[in-house]
Parts: structure tokens; C-alpha cells; sequence
């Protein structure tokens, strides 16, 4: 394709298409115009012509397949009745009175101190890392951290070994020191590419390339008698699975775990942990749990700041409207609306 | 008004509605650091109160990590209570703030993105000012999941009823792809699975060559490849259903036999090419003068490479294999005799016409043809009509002109062949997920191979044995560097200096004035080894500067953390860093004590000379 037939094409695309061409590559302003975005991606495809176009042609190709919804569907074709009406009995949302200021700021402080009482999912974790290996996905502060001390502390009541991996050097320090806290120094051990102490301790913390090591050793027949007691293998942060450097690692890790140990994987939310536990199942002894849960312990509310100091909610709703990005709250529309019209370089048109 | 808010306006803002403490998180370090300075003339200052227990907490932090007790950030933090956390910090420094926020002495931390995945200090808010982030070179839109992550640093339990997550615009922002992260799935994840020369190796070294794809086929990577390979299949059924249809007919594949059919039909006016000036005695022989055919000349015989037409010939052209390999270009009129003996020369589109295989037996063959060769009798057609061309067939050779299903044939042909055609497509790329990576495996083997450490049988040699050792990046380059006796007699400095420019693997620009003319010249054999290794491992940054600012930390027993960041433009963290990569790398090399008794002494030297100072009183 030559750069005049690109541009010929990119041209007949709707602006949806180029921006979701732009992503990644580079900046788009919303309010820059389709000709500047062309000219944008025009000299970006000049690095890799080859594979802009693979792109643009498969994006083409996905949109004859799908047609577009009704929502982006041009104001010359008229929408079909029966099906609006549908949607807006669904959807009773947007109708409500968006939510105020200081209903979003009400709440803030700190609770009154309450006993501590295990989560639902927390019982059933502890419960299923007794019998077989378990994958768990939760939102970040959760509290996985007090499976993994709990499951650390019955594996070792039956004289079993612990190993804990964590991605980070930090990381590990950090757990070091809070496992040597729980459980007492001489209980708790480190391994890392530039930290040994306590190394025959029951319970050890390294890097995930440190036990990837341990465990290539015993393959090959160097035996370590940590890895004969060893009953848990909890690998913290597992979601660096698809990191694109290390995240071999984690999977030669799992490959290599002894059958004889349980698998604990704690990791953030992912969208296919399912898929995890389904490749623990079909390669580990016995079948893997999975437990996983989307709701936060603290509630979350999305604010907005706009540069003159003046704050909104940022949805209509007090929570997060899950699922629906374009609920916004219309004070926190129109602020940045108005800021991207202020901050829209000059010379370019304004619609 | 500004594009962004002002970081003065922004904490104070926060504070107003009780938003504190809060996380920040900025673009790049830089923008942490001016945010700092912001504060500088701001009249923002902290009751003595929390001044204390800004000061009393630091002090225990200090009792661990003294080497934060001349930090020059602790009295702007103490008295605005604000501090800055990104990379470029040392890691006690880092500590000290975590320290401090979990505490909840400061009101908000700027931090950059990176921060998200690491250590876990929540806070009450978070401030999300971009949608993009830096990732080697290019911005790319935060995903989900990475929108997810930073958000989940808002609300600490037992300590929040709420947590918040306020976006403030700067330029360049795109807001739908945070109120998308926010309100979406995060994504899947899915495996980055490479095979490494060091996987090849302790592979080999458990298993036979033979469990090999086994083990491989317990990888993620391949339970991915296979969840892709099951919906080809599927589509596969769909598409084996859909031909039923168009099973057998009167052939069995007709779509095969109507696609020839077709095709000949089709290109009958080119096949059969317009009358040429030839004489009839001529124009008989030319079907005979194919590839492969002994032909005589006046003096002398050769075997016909191809027939061609050139323009500025009147008659046909031969290129001919003569007597010792040489190949000539003679008219069809030069030739005399055509002889009842051909040989099989699978033509080939480029000079000479045949591959060098089929040459060189042609050559031999016509060196050893006998004396007397029977001549092949040409009848010449009496009338000016063309000799069929008797390489093609014509359409009378097709059944299908009068076959009884060639109208269904003829109708169903577009169909049956275009489902056919993606049949194939769909095999042929279950075949390649199912067995990509063994592939890739075996690529590694053979360079393995060729580098001498995995013998024919894949069994590990001597120098497998030890390379196995060798688990990091850019393990290749090691391994040969140590076979080359490049680090044979060096210093421990120099030793450390090389690996830390191997180990180095950011392009922030860094300066460092003076390299010591040793150091200066090995780094240049490890540039040529490294670029003759570039078609099988990614060659490294190999940075002079970072490597010169190694050698001298470890030369120079005298030399103070202070003096050694004043050596370089790079931040303290960075340097830390640095020396924390080499010493993991100083550690492989170290444990082939074994084999390379001299080397593995010199790396346990240089890592002794390098945990000092900060590095000693951190882990």
C-alpha cells in the first residue's frame, strides 16, 4: 500500500476506528479532528508500515463482521424503536439525579476498631489449601497476605516446609521482616540473588528466580533436603505470569513444583484466572481451586479535580458504575470538556 | 489557567475535604521532584506537632538505615509533610516514607506509576493525573487492570470507610481510557513464555531429549496455544459439516479435478501459442527439445537445460549443458541430432535452470554417455497445423466436458474450494500451535549445538555443564566470554565493570568522564563478541559509563557513596540498583567455583569489595 492509498483508506474510516488505531501509538486528542489524527498515525506507520497496516486492515475486518452498535450508528440511519425501548428499561440509570458533592464526601473518617473477623472467601482459601493447590484472585488489599500467613502457619504445625516467592527484591524484604515478626527470627529464613540467611529455616522467603534455580538443581539431581519436606509454595503476586521478561519464570516454576507440595498463586484481579487454575488442573496431581471475588473491602468512589480546585464526582453514581464508563457525572463532563477546549493547542478547529 | 493544577493547590485541595493521606501518582520521576520543589516558596507549613513525630519516626528509621540521616529531603518533609517516592530514590529512603505513611505522619506521597506494582502502602486517596505510561520509550494507555492496580491503593482497611480515586487532567490526558479502567474487567493475562539457553541446557542436563515436549507441553504458554487450537478445530467441524455436501462425485476429488479443468479451459488461448515462423521440419522437434533431452550438435552433444523465446532471435532458443559443465545458448536451428535418451532435470526458475544437484549429475551423465545413441524419429506434420503441445494436456484429456455432474461441479466449484482452501489454512495453523514451541526449543538446540555446548546426541558437554550454571540475561555472551579467557587474569573491578554493563539495561543517559584504558579495551571485545552473537541472543546496552562507575566502586576501597553518585549524572537509586544487578550476576559467575576455580575467586572478591556502605547496610 502506498502512503497516498493508507491515507485514502484511513480517510474512509470512522474516527471510532482510528482511534482505536491511535492506541498505543500515539497521542490522540479527542478534539483534535480526524485530520490531524491521520496525519498523526501517518507518521507513526512510517516505523512499521507493515504491521499498521495488519492492524488496520483486521480492525476493518472486525467491523464488517460486527457492525456498529446503535450508539455509534450514524444520524442518517434510524435506530430501531422496539430495541431503545428495551435499553431504556434496562438501563434506569442515567435517569436518576446524578449524586452531590457532599453525598460523594460523605463517609470519610476513620471506623471505630473492630475484631477481627475472616472474609467468606478467606475460609475457603485456608479450607482448600489444606486438600490441593489454589488460585486466588482478589482485589489488591484484600487481605491475602493473612491467607498466606495462616496456610504458612498450618503447613508448618505439620512439619512441612514453607517457600514464599515474591516478584520484588523489595517485596521480600518487606515479608522477611513481617513473617520474622509473626512467626519468630529463627522460624523464617531469606534467599535472594544477593541476601542468604537462615537458609534451612521452615520457612523461606526468596524471588521467584531464586526457587526457579532450586528447583532446576534438584532436577538435575543436586538434592536439597528443603525441597523433600517442602508441603506449600506460595507464589505472591502471580499476575507477573505475563510479565514480558520474567514471567517465564513463573511458569517454569509451576512446571517444576514438586508434586508433593500444594500451590497457593496470590494474585490481583486478572481477567482469566479461570484459565489459571484450569492449566494447574490439567498438569498438577490434584485439581486446582479457584477462588476469586471482585469486591473491594473499602469501597472506591472516582472523583474529579479540575485544575481551578473546583472537585466533582466523576459518575453519576456514588460507587463505580461497573460496566458503564459513559455514566459520568455531567459537572465532571462539562469541567473537562472545558479543559480540553482550553488546553487544545491554537489553530485547530473547534467543533 | 494551567494545564495541570498546581501541586501546592492539589494538596491543599485534598486536605480542605479531608482526602489525606493521599498517593499522587506523576509521570516520570522528574515530575515527582519539581512537584517537591513547588513547595519550596509555598507558605505551607506543618503544625510543630506533626513536625515531631515527622522528626521521631524518621529517627527510628534511621537507627536501621543510617545512611538516610544526611538525606537533603527530610527538612521539607518534616515541615510540609509531603515527600517524593520514585525509583531514583535509595531503597532505605523508600523505606523511611513507607515507614512514615503507614504511620500516617505525611498527608500525600508523589509517586511515580512503577510504584503501583511494587510495595503496598495504601492510602486514603489516590491521584491519577495521566492515562499513559512510559514503557520502554513509548507511552502506552494504562490497561485496565494497571488502572485497577492503582486504584487499589485507595482505602485502607480498618483505617477507611472510603477510599477515593480523583483524577486530575494534564495535558495529553484521555479520560475515557480511565473511566474505562475503572469501571471495566481487568484483562487476561497471558503467558510470555520464552525459551532460554539456560532452560535448553538444565532441560537436557533432568531430561532426555525425548521428555523434552512433554515438559514443554505443561507450560502455560502451550494451554494457551491449545485453548487457541480447540476454536480452530471447532471451526474446523463447522467447516468439515458444511462439506458435506460436496463429498465424492464421479471423481473422487473433483474440486481438484473441475479446479484444473478450469483452469486449462480457462488459459487455452495462451497454452496454445500463435503460429511461428518456423519451418514445419523445425516446429516438430520443439515438443521433443525439453529439459533433460541429449541432443547432437556438429561437434560435439549436450543435454537441453530449457527451451526459451527471446526477442532478438528468430527461432526458439536452447541453453545447453556441453562437454565440462559449460552452459551455452544455441538457436534450435544448430541442432543436429535429437536422441531416444533423456535424463530427469526437474527445471528451476533461475541461471542455470536446474539445482546445482541435477548439474552436477548432468554434467557426469553426459561425460559418461556412450558412443552411439539411437536417434528419435521426428514425424513432421504435413499440413501448417500446430503440434498439440504435448506437455499440456488439452481439454479433451478431461472427463469433465462430458461428465453428468459437471453442471453441479460447475456451480458448487466456488464454494467447495474456497471452504477447502480455509480447511487447510485452519490444519495448517492447528499443526503450528501445537507445535510452535518445540520448535522454538529446537532452534535453541541446534545454536547449542553449534556452539559446542550440547553434543549431536543433545547430551551436555563439558562446557554445557558448567554454562547451565549461568541463569541470567544475556547468558550466551557470558558463557562465551568466559571461554574466550576474556576476564582470565583480570581485576575484580573489571570483572564487576563488564557485568554491570550487561547487567544495565536502561537507556537513561548517565556521564562519566574518565574509563581506564583496561576496562575501555575489554568492553570493546565484549562489543565485537556480542555483535557476532547479535543473530542468536539480543546483544546488551553495554554502557561505558555505568561500567566505569562499577570499576571504581570496587577499586577504590576509599571511595564514599556520596563521592561515587557525584561521579555520575544517574540517580542514587539507579546506582543502587546497578551494583545490587551486578552483585546477583557477580553471584552466578561465582558459582562456578568448579570448573573456573581463578574466575569464581576473582567475582567473590569483587563482591565483597562492592557490599559496602549502603550496600552493605541494606539487604
Amino acid at each position: 500500500m502506498t502512503t497516498d492509498e493508507l491515507e485514502k483508506l484511513l480517510a474512509q474510516q470512522p474516527v471510532a476506528v482510528l482511534h482505536r488505531l491511535a492506541r498505543g501509538r500515539v497521542h490522540r486528542h479527542f478534539r483534535a479532528g480526524k485530520r490531524r489524527l491521520i496525519e498523526l498515525l501517518l507518521q507513526h506507520s512510517s516505523q512499521n508500515r507493515a504491521g499498521f497496516e495488519s492492524d488496520l486492515l483486521t480492525l476493518i475486518g472486525e467491523r464488517q463482521a460486527n457492525p456498529p452498535s446503535e450508539s455509534s450508528r450514524r444520524p442518517g440511519a434510524p435506530p430501531i424503536p422496539h430495541k431503545k425501548v428495551v435499553t431504556k428499561a434496562t438501563d434506569s440509570d442515567p435517569s436518576d439525579p446524578p449524586v452531590s458533592l457532599t453525598e460523594w464526601l460523605q463517609g470519610i473518617g476513620v471506623p471505630t476498631p473492630q475484631p477481627f473477623v475472616q472474609d467468606p472467601w478467606q475460609i475457603e482459601a485456608l479450607a482448600a489449601v489444606n486438600e490441593t493447590d489454589v488460585v486466588i484472585s482478589v482485589p489488591t488489599g484484600s487481605g491475602k497476605t493473612y491467607v498466606a500467613i495462616e496456610a504458612a502457619r498450618r503447613a508448618m504445625e505439620d512439619n512441612r516446609s514453607v517457600i514464599y516467592t515474591s516478584p520484588l527484591k523489595a517485596l521480600s524484604n518487606t515479608k522477611y521482616a513481617e513473617f520474622s515478626k509473626i512467626f519468630g527470627q529463627d522460624k523464617v529464613g531469606i534467599l535472594t540473588g544477593d541476601r542468604q540467611e537462615n537458609g534451612q529455616a521452615p520457612l523461606l522467603v526468596m524471588t521467584t528466580e531464586i526457587l526457579r534455580n532450586l528447583l532446576y538443581d534438584a532436577a538435575s539431581g543436586q538434592i536439597d533436603v528443603r525441597l523433600d519436606t517442602l508441603g506449600l509454595v506460595i507464589l505472591d503476586e502471580s499476575q507477573y505470569l505475563a510479565d514480558p521478561e520474567r514471567g517465564v519464570v513463573w511458569e517454569e516454576t509451576i512446571i517444576f513444583c514438586p508434586s508433593q507440595a500444594r500451590l497457593l498463586l496470590l494474585s490481583a484481579s486478572i481477567g482469566n484466572p479461570q484459565d489459571i487454575a484450569d492449566w494447574l488442573t490439567s498438569i498438577r496431581t490434584t485439581p486446582c481451586r479457584l477462588v476469586r471475588h471482585s469486591k473491594r473491602t473499602v469501597p472506591l468512589r472516582a472523583g474529579y479535580l479540575h485544575p481551578n480546585g473546583r472537585l466533582t464526582p466523576l459518575f453519576r453514581t456514588l460507587g463505580i458504575p461497573q460496566g458503564h464508563p459513559s455514566h459520568l457525572h455531567p459537572e465532571a463532563k462539562h469541567l473537562f470538556i472545558e479543559y480540553e477546549e482550553e488546553t487544545l493547542p491554537s489553530g485547530r478547529p473547534r467543533r | 489557567m494551567p494545564p495541570s493544577i498546581h501541586p501546592v493547590d492539589l494538596i491543599s485541595a485534598l486536605r480542605q475535604k479531608h482526602l489525606t493521606p493521599a498517593i499522587v501518582f506523576l509521570t516520570s520521576r522528574r515530575a515527582c521532584d519539581e512537584a517537591m520543589e513547588a513547595f519550596d516558596h509555598a507558605n505551607f507549613v506543618l503544625p510543630t506537632v506533626r513536625q515531631e513525630a515527622i522528626a521521631k519516626a524518621l529517627e527510628q528509621v534511621m537507627a536501621q538505615h543510617p545512611s538516610i540521616a544526611e538525606h537533603p529531603m527530610i527538612p521539607i518533609v518534616q515541615r510540609i509533610g509531603v515527600a517524593a517516592h520514585h525509583a531514583g530514590h535509595l531503597p532505605s529512603w523508600k523505606i523511611a516514607i513507607e515507614e512514615l505513611m503507614r504511620q500516617g505522619h505525611l498527608d500525600a506521597v508523589f509517586a511515580t506509576t512503577t510504584l503501583a506494582a511494587g510495595v503496598d502502602f495504601p492510602a486514603r486517596t489516590v491521584v491519577i493525573t495521566q492515562s499513559s505510561i512510559r514503557k520502554s520509550r513509548d507511552f502506552t494507555d494504562l490497561t485496565a487492570g494497571e488502572v485497577q492496580q492503582i486504584a487499589g491503593r485507595a482505602g485502607r482497611r480498618g483505617k477507611d470507610h472510603v477510599g477515593f480515586a480523583v483524577i486530575t487532567p494534564s495535558p495529553y490526558i484521555d479520560l475515557s481510557v480511565l473511566t474505562k479502567g475503572l469501571t471495566g474487567q481487568p484483562e487476561a493475562i497471558d503467558s510470555q513464555f520464552t525459551i532460554s539457553y539456560p532452560m535448553v541446557l538444565n532441560l537436557l542436563k533432568a531430561h532426555p531429549h525425548e521428555h523434552i515436549q512433554g515438559i514443554l507441553a505443561k507450560s502455560f504458554a502451550q494451554f494457551q496455544l491449545n485453548q487457541r487450537a480447540e476454536v480452530l478445530e471447532q471451526k474446523l467441524d463447522v467447516l468439515h459439516s458444511k462439506m458435506e455436501p460436496f463429498g465424492p462425485r464421479v471423481c473422487t476429488d473433483w474440486i481438484t479435478q473441475w479446479h484444473t479443468f478450469d483452469h486449462a479451459r480457462r488459459h487455452r488461448h495462451t497454452r496454445h501459442p500463435t503460429y511461428r515462423a518456423e519451418p514445419p521440419e523445425i516446429a516438430a522437434r520443439l515438443p521433443f527439445l525439453t529439459p533433460g533431452r541429449v541432443v547432437g550438435f556438429n561437434r560435439g552433444r549436450g543435454i537441453v537445460l530449457r527451451q526459451y523465446r527471446s526477442k532478438g532471435q528468430r527461432n526458439s532458443m536452447l541453453t545447453v549443458l556441453r562437454p565440462e559443465s559449460a552452459v551455452t545458448e544455441c538457436p534450435v536451428t544448430s541442432i543436429r541430432e535429437i536422441y531416444d535418451r533423456t535424463y530427469d532435470c526437474p527445471e528451476t526458475s533461475a541461471y542455470p535452470w536446474c539445482s546445482t544437484d541435477t548439474f552436477d549429475r548432468l554434467s557426469h551423465q553426459l561425460e559418461e554417455l556412450p558412443l552411439r545413441l539411437p536417434l528419435l524419429p521426428i514425424l513432421v506434420a504435413t499440413d501448417g497445423e500446430p503440434l498439440p503441445d504435448a506437455i499440456v494436456q488439452s481439454l479433451e484429456d478431461f472427463p469433465c466436458p462430458t461428465c453428468p455432474s459437471r453442471s453441479a461441479c460447475h456451480k458448487d466449484f466456488l464454494t467447495a474450494s474456497r471452504l477447502r482452501q480455509e480447511q487447510h489454512r485452519h490444519t495448517k495453523s492447528i499443526q503450528a500451535l501445537r507445535t510452535s514451541l518445540w520448535h522454538r526449543f529446537q532452534e535453541r538446540v541446534e545454536v547449542l549445538q553449534k556452539f559446542g555446548y550440547l553434543t549431536l546426541t543433545t547430551q551436555l558437554t563439558a562446557e554445557g555443564e558448567w554454562a547451565r550454571l549461568i541463569r541470567i540475561d544475556h547468558s550466551l555472551l557470558i558463557t562465551e566470554l568466559i571461554r574466550a579467557e576474556a576476564f582470565t587474569g583480570a581485576d575484580p573491578s573489571l570483572i564487576a565493570g563488564i557485568l554491570a554493563s550487561l547487567a544495565h539495561d536502561d537507556d537513561r543517559p548517565g556521564a562519566f568522564p574518565r574509563i581506564s584504558p583496561g576496562l575501555s579495551s575489554l568492553l570493546g571485545q565484549v562489543r565485537k563478541l556480542a555483535e557476532s552473537l547479535s543473530p542468536y541472543e539480543d546483544p546488551p546496552l553495554l554502557r561505558a559509563d555505568v561500567a566505569a562507575l562499577v570499576e571504581r566502586w570496587v577499586a577504590d576501597p576509599t571511595l564514599t557513596w556520596i563521592g561515587l553518585c557525584k561521579l555520575t549524572t544517574m540517580a542514587e537509586g539507579d546506582i543502587y540498583r546497578l551494583l545490587a544487578r551486578t552483585l546477583e550476576y557477580l553471584s552466578q559467575v561465582q558459582t562456578l567455583n568448579a570448573t573456573h576455580p581463578g574466575l569464581a575467586d576473582t567475582a567473590a572478591q569483587a563482591i565483597t569489595a562492592i557490599r559496602r556502605g549502603v550496600l552493605e547496610e541494606l539487604p
